[in-house]
Order: C-alpha cells, then structure tokens, then sequence
C-alpha cells in the first residue's frame, strides 16, 4: 500500500538532521474561533512528508482537549485510542508507565493534571535566527494560541547528555524502500490507515479524520548526567580508592548496552569499537544468549531486546513478535551538553548539577498501548524483564519494592549492582494526535 | 511475600483447583460487595482473608457474578465465587479454610443462600464442600511444584545472591565456586531442606497420571477411524456456523477500561477474570467440550513444565463452566499487564485461544476453529475487555515472582544436588 506522503505530516518519515535548531511549543487554545482561522492559515505550511525542507519545517499535533476546542464532537473524539484520550498523566497510568514519586505527573512543569495543554507546535529550523524568524510567523496574536510552554533543545548532535550516541536502531518503514538493514516495520505501526504487523489496517478514528495520522508521545527526560557518572565512579574504585577510568565506563556501557560511540557491545564485548558505531544488523540469541556481552537489563536491550525474547529466541518468530513493538523516535535533547572528554575523564565538575538537562522524549506509534506503553511498562519498568529480579531499567526504571538492582552477567559469577539511583526524572509529558495534512485542513472547518 | 516459616522440606503434591459458588440472597449484594471492598483493602492474605496461613494456598479469589439475562431469555441470580490453586490434598485445604478463614467466610458466604445460621468449622466446611463445582480444564505453570516449595526457593535464592555479593575471592573454576555455594548452603539450618531435590508428588498419584495418558493415547488411536470419518462433516458444520454466527465488533465501555486499568498492578502478575455466554445450540455445546477436554489433556500431559506453547508467564489458569454450560468463566494468574497478556494470546497461543474461546457469543470470526479470531488485534483486545470482569479479592502466595523467576529459583535448588561438568557449572552460575 502506497504512503500518501503528501498528506502525512514530515515528523513520520525524517527527523531534520539538517535542521539543527527546534523548538516545540506546548499551547493552549483560547480562542477557538481565532484558532481555526489561524489553523485555515498555517495548514498550507505544515511540512508533508513529501517536502525536503531546507531552511524551516512545522509540524502540528492535538491532544483531545485541542480538538474538542475546535468543535470536534465527543462521538468522534471518543473513537481514538482510549490513551490517547484518558491521557498520560490519568491516575491509572502512573504507575504502569513509572511516573511516580520525583516523576509524578502533580510534579511535572507542564502536562500535569489540569494543566492546558491542546497543542503542539513543533518548529526546525536551520538555525536560531531562522527559528526565531518562524515562530514569530507563525504565531501572531491573533492566532487565539497561547504559548503555554516553549521547550528549547540543544543544537542538534547523535548522542544524549549521558554521552551516548543515540538514535542507531530507528525502525525503517518498509514502504518507504529498500532498508539499510534487514528487518523494516510496516507503516501501520506508525500511520494510521495503512497495514501493520499483524497484517491489519490500523484503527483510523473518527472516520477520515485519523487516517494518514500518528499517536504522538511526548515526554521531557530531566538527566542527572553527574548522578550517573558518579554511580559508575564510586561503583567501580580500585580497592586503594583511586578512580579507575576503565572500568567506570565500561559499567556505564553495561548498563547503556552500547558504548559511548554507539558501537553495541553485543558486537563490540571488549571495549568501544568507534567504526561499530552505527551497527544495527545484530541479534542477542546466537551469540550472546546468557548477556554475557550486552546485559539482559541494559538499556537498548530491553528497549529493543530484536530476536532475544519469547516464543523462540534466535528466531524469525521472535524477530516478528519484538517488532510489533517499536518505536518511531523522533525526539532531541535540550540543556547545555557535555563535552565527550569531560564526561570520561576522572572528576566530576561541580557545575553540572546547576542546570537541567535531558531529552525531549518523542516517538511515533499507531498503537500507545502495544507500543510505547508496552516497551515502558514491560519492557523498561518491569523489575522483572526477561526473567530478572527486582531489576527495572538502570536508567529510568522505577524503583521497586525490594530496591533496584543491576547485574553484570560475568564468569565464573556475575557482578551486582544493588542501590542504583534514579538517573532520570519526567519532567512533563502528554499523548497527542498528529493529524494528516487534510485533516488540519477539516479540522480548521469545523462548525463552532 | 512472607517467607516461609516451616524450614522442613515442602511435601509433594500435585495441583487442584478449587471452586465453590452460591448464589446471593435477595438484597445482599451491595452488602456482599461492601464486605469484599473491605477483605481487599485490608490486603488479602492478612487476618481478613488468612491465607499466609494456608501454605497450600497458591492463588486465591473471591468474585461475585452479576445477575443475569442468558441469550435464551433466562435469568441467572448474582452468585459468589471462590476460586483458588491449591496443593492437593483438598480436603486438608476446605478444613483449614474453614477454621481459619471463618471470619471471611462469615462476612461474603454468610450473604449467600444456605449459609449455616450459627457456623462453626465443620458446618463451614461441609458448606464448602457441597457447593463445590468441577473446572473442566485446567493448567498449571508446573505441575507437582507446590506453594511452599516455591516460597521456600526464593528464599535460598535470595541467600545465595547475599552470599555472592559478600564473597570477596572466589575461585575462577565454576565447579569450585559451586562447591563454595553449596558448602554456604549447608551451612545454613534453615535452608537445609535444600540439600535435596524437591519432593514430587507420591507415586500411586504419578502412576495414575501415566496410566491416563496411556488410556488418551489408546482411546484416540481406537477412534481415529471414527475421528477420521466425523471430521469432514464436523468441518463442515463448524464452517457454516463461523460464517453464520455473527461477531459484531463492540468497543468496551471507557469506564470499565479505566476501572480494569486502575486494579492492574497489585503485585507482579495480575488475577484475570472473563465470563461469557457459549453460543446458543447444540453445535457449540459439543464443541466446548471437546476443546476444553483438548485443552485440559494437553496441559495435563504435554505443557506440564513452565512452558506453555512459548508463553511462560501464565501461573495457572482455569476454564470453569457455569449455569448448566450456558457460560463459561475463564481465569487465570498471569505476569506482567493485560496489555501484555492479550498480546502474548495473539502471537504465541492464538490457535488455542480461537478453539476455546470461539465458542463464545461475539468472539471475532475465526476460521476452521483455530484460524483469525484472535488475531484481529484489535477487535479481540476489545471482545476480552468487555467479557473482563473485576476480580474483587485476590490473594497470591508469593506475589514478587514471575513465573520465569519461580522457575529460575528452583533450577538454582536443583543444581545443588550431585555432581556438574565445569560447563553446567557455568550454566547453573548464570542463573544467579
């Protein structure tokens, strides 16, 4: 089935690697009616995935309050996802999804209970002027838009704050051409109306509306990149206590599951191989079944644990079951980063604490629930992924009742980590829908 | 979890699923659910539903079913229902039940239809027992590993790990680290229970066991001329009804979404508790009990051990049919989320799920039994939201284990006793 690219939004298909400044803007609608005839106006400008821009790129998105303000009825409205339109931060959700206690949504800087939130105006540009220069056309004050919160992100580079490179095993959509490795996902798992993994069109809600849509999750990550490096540090002292520079990274992969150039240590067990550094052709079963290389509870392995799980690990069943399970991330980071070599020497500047830094979390899916919520809940959070004790994610887990522990699988016994920390705090987050380029259009026509 | 206070060694026995239902007297049911709100936020397991006590006691539920209009018309009166996963013998658990659940069975049977006036034990028991009703098919995670032995290897498991972590040079041979752990664990008295293999379920009942399987095996090849000469026909009639029976896709009501949702995640696996109406007609009626006879032998004799059909987080589960087979009620004790759960349905066990629960009104369409149904995502997601029903009371023995860790604990119990090559050494030290 052919993608209707020019109907689909341009977050679905790139990122913007050539545009390095974004902004996304959390909004509120204040005025309905000033809203539409704004949105009549701007629709013409959303990027589609057909465009290749070069100097800027808007993207739009709605959470369900948005569109009941623009006069979508609650029939329609109550035909999307049921996470779409209870919300993150409804109360059942925090526990599954581990927003709790530093991370509870009552917490949270925007997108908490109550809080305004209709849409989402994500802006690219090439640079900050040209970004300014965008969102200044774009938003006027008779847009009945109010900007609730402007979340900034850090000039665009391939790792996160920690100093990992990010990004490597991005799903490829199978009809957008031959992949660049073997195993792409087809479009339904990420655009509403085409087939998916199980072979099945994807639900599109409120007739045409959700067709050629995305479910967009945002999530804004607070990194405690000092917390981090301080665990590995202390975690890994030679008896003498002296820092051994070595082993501290290399915990710090471990519990990554790749090293700071990227290079997955399923393929690169001994130490960071730079020319692996975007290696996505692997599995675990074969070589690495026991995660004597990549740690069953590292980070990227039980993001995207490929051909490792049940029914039948090593297997194309297997392969087929973890790929009805992956995300479209298309988030960036924000906060002054961190040079490489800062982060690997020995000594913890003392100013780093003083800023907040993190990710701003995105992904697109056409199912929340056996996508994201599935890879946060069963995957991330659970304590007992893949056959593991009180182990969630060393990363951003939550907590669990007998403390979070991390282990090391290694001969002739493993190395065990107990007391691990929260590295990662949510500091705000809702669902929204990405509509299709038509439907900004209906949606902007919509009687008051 | 409590852990086990009784360090002599879990006795074998195998597993028996328990049901004992009565309807509601008129009028009592919001009393009825009051006192179930009340034994659920006390948790179970304390003084209110005193099963810590009952070390048979695996899984345990209390749940009323609504009153009712069948598809024919009838009405069907609110009932109660107990349901739990035991160690045989049973006897052994409706005496204990009965003396020490009183109070609980006091404040939920005592608001149903025919509860003795002034109870002691025995009148509760007796109580019990003649309101008890057969689960016509059953599995078990594995069978012959009782409740105590599971408490009891977490337990070592735990030690073993506290033991690791402190031990500051190891030996780099896996045999001679073995040999330390061992030498750690029967150093232990309270873990001396360890030093053997667990005890398996007694021999007359194990020998029965056998003699069943020989008797299926036999029966099935002394009717499979029969078998081969009724299926076509029976294919046949079975296409007609798929193509008949209608199987409209219904979205659940939000609410009752929400309200499943917010009970999810009591402990690390989770009670599942659907009901629904067998399609009307004598077709259907056959075919359920085939399936569920299908369905119980297998799991008796064939997924008997932590792996069923490539889905290994399912502790138990149960078919129970209901109200002379017009419903059916299918429980079970599962790890992880109900997200998780329908979606291990779909992909590893669809086949089995589409020949049980096909026979359900308004299950998605499936083809020569096995086929579709399930694996219509989402309109089967939806058809099970909507037969899920709250489990009210819920009890689990030991409820920070998944399956794959109760598993995990007792290959670390067994691999202490005989000899190992260095390589199961290596294998064996890769389970801690």
């Amino acid at each position: 089935m052919t993608l209707e690219l020019a109907d689909i939004q341009g977050l679905v298909v790139r990122g913007y690697g050539k545009l390095a400044a974004a902004r996304y803007l959390v909004a509120e609608l204040t005025d309905a009616q000033l809203a539409k005839r704004w949105l009549e106006r701007v629709a013409g400008q959303v990027d589609s995935a057909q465009g290749r821009p070069e100097a800027r790129a808007v993207n739009l998105a709605f959470t369900p309050s948005g569109l009941a303000k623009l006069g979508l009825g609650a029939g329609a409205l109550s035909s999307f996802a049921e996470e779409f339109v209870s919300g993150m931060a409804a109360p059942f959700r925090h526990a599954p999804l581990g927003d709790v206690e530093e991370s509870a949504p009552e917490r949270w800087e925007w997108g908490a209970p109550g809080d305004p939130v209709d849409l989402l105006v994500l802006l690219f540009a090439r640079d900050e002027d040209e970004l300014r220069a965008a969102e200044a056309d774009l938003l006027g004050p008779d847009a009945g838009v109010r900007v609730v919160r402007a979340l900034d992100t850090s000039p665009l580079e391939d790792r996160e704050h920690f100093g990992f490179r990010d990004g490597v095993a991005q799903p490829w959509i199978e009809e957008l051409g031959p992949a660049p490795f073997p195993d792409s996902i087809k479009a339904g798992e990420f655009v509403l109306g085409y087939p998916n993994e199980y072979g099945l069109l994807t639900d599109v809600p409120a007739g045409e509306l959700g067709r050629n849509g995305s479910y967009l999750v945002f999530r804004q990550l607070s990194q405690d990149v000092q917390g981090f490096w301080a665990f590995c540090e202390e975690a890994t002292l030679r008896p003498d206590g002296a820092v051994d520079e070595a082993a501290r990274t290399r915990l710090a992969a471990k519990l990554v599951g790749r090293w700071p150039s990227g290079a997955p240590l399923a393929l690169a067990p001994d130490g960071d191989r730079p020319e692996l550094a975007t290696a996505n052709d692997f599995g675990y079963h074969a070589e690495d079944a026991a995660g004597l290389r990549c740690p069953v509870g590292s980070h990227v392995r039980r993001s995207n644990p490929r051909d490792s799980l049940d029914p039948d690990p090593g297997s194309r069943r297997s392969i087929a079951v973890n790929k009805r399970h992956r995300l479209l991330r298309r988030g960036r980071t924000y906060g002054p980063l961190l040079a490489r070599d800062e982060l690997l020497s020995a000594g913890a500047p003392g100013e780093w604490r003083d800023e907040d830094r993190g990710l701003h979390f995105i992904c697109l899916v056409g199912n929340i629930a056996r996508q994201f919520e599935f890879v946060q809940r069963t995957w991330i959070n659970s304590p007992r992924f893949a056959g593991l004790y009180d182990a969630p994610d060393p990363l951003m887990g939550p907590e669990p009742p007998g403390g979070r522990t991390f282990t090391v699988p290694a001969l002739p016994v493993r190395e065990r980590y107990t007391g691990l920390p929260r590295f990662v705090t949510v500091r705000g987050g809702a669902y929204f829908f990405l509509p299709g380029i038509r439907a900004l259009r209906y949606l902007a026509s919509l009687a008051d | 979890m409590v852990p086990p206070r009784d360090p002599r060694p879990a006795r074998g026995a195998h597993q028996l699923a328990v049901a004992v239902r009565a309807p509601v007297q008129t009028g009592r049911l919001p009393a009825l659910r009051a006192a179930l709100a009340a034994i659920d936020a006390a948790r179970p397991g304390t003084a209110t539903f005193p099963f810590a006590d009952l070390d048979e006691v695996h899984f345990a539920r209390l749940l009323v079913l609504d009153d009712d209009t069948d598809p024919d018309g009838r009405p069907i009166p609110a009932s109660l229902l107990y349901l739990s996963e035991i160690d045989a013998p049973l006897a052994r658990h409706l005496e204990r039940l009965a003396d020490r659940g009183g109070a609980a069975l006091d404040a939920t049977f005592g608001l149903c239809e025919g509860y003795p006036p002034a109870p002691d034990a025995e009148a509760r028991r007796r109580y019990l027992d003649a309101r008890r009703l057969p689960s016509q098919a059953t599995y078990v995670n594995t069978i012959g590993r009782t409740a105590l032995q599971i408490r009891q290897e977490a337990q070592l498991r735990e030690a073993i790990e506290g033991f690791l972590d402190a031990a500051d040079d190891l030996p780099a041979d896996p045999v001679a680290v073995r040999t330390e752990v061992q030498r750690f664990v029967r150093s232990r008295p309270d873990l001396a229970w360890a030093t053997r293999r667990a005890r398996r379920p007694p021999l007359p009942w194990r020998a029965r066991e056998q003699l069943h399987l020989l008797a299926v095996v036999v029966g099935l090849t002394l009717l499979s001329p029969l078998i081969l000469v009724v299926l076509p026909v029976y294919a046949l009639l079975l296409r007609l009804h798929e193509i008949r029976e209608p199987a409209p896709h219904l979205r659940p009501d939000p609410e009752h979404v929400r309200a499943l949702a917010a009970r999810e995640d009591r402990a690390a696996h989770s009670p599942f508790s659907a009901i629904g109406y067998v399609k009307p007609g004598p077709f259907r009626r056959v075919t359920v009990r085939l399936v569920l006879w299908l369905l119980h032998t297998a799991s008796r004799h064939v997924f008997t051990r932590a792996n069923l059909s490539g889905i290994k987080t399912i502790h138990f589960a149960r078919w129970l049919v209901l109200d002379d087979w017009r419903r059916v009620i299918f429980t079970s004790n599962y790890d992880g989320s109900l997200e998780s759960y329908m979606n291990d349905f779909i992909d590893k066990v669809w086949y089995g799920l589409n020949a049980s629960f096909s026979n359900g009104v308004g299950f998605p369409k499936t083809r020569f039994l096995l086929f579709a149904g399930s694996r219509q995502e989402q309109q089967f997601k939806d058809y099970l939201r909507r037969r899920t029903i709250d489990t009210q009371v819920w009890y689990s023995a030991y409820d920070r284990l998944s399956a794959l860790n109760v598993e995990n604990n007792a290959l670390v119990r067994s691999g202490l006793c005989g000899s190992m090559s260095r390589t199961d050494a290596r294998t064996w030290l890769a389970r801690l």
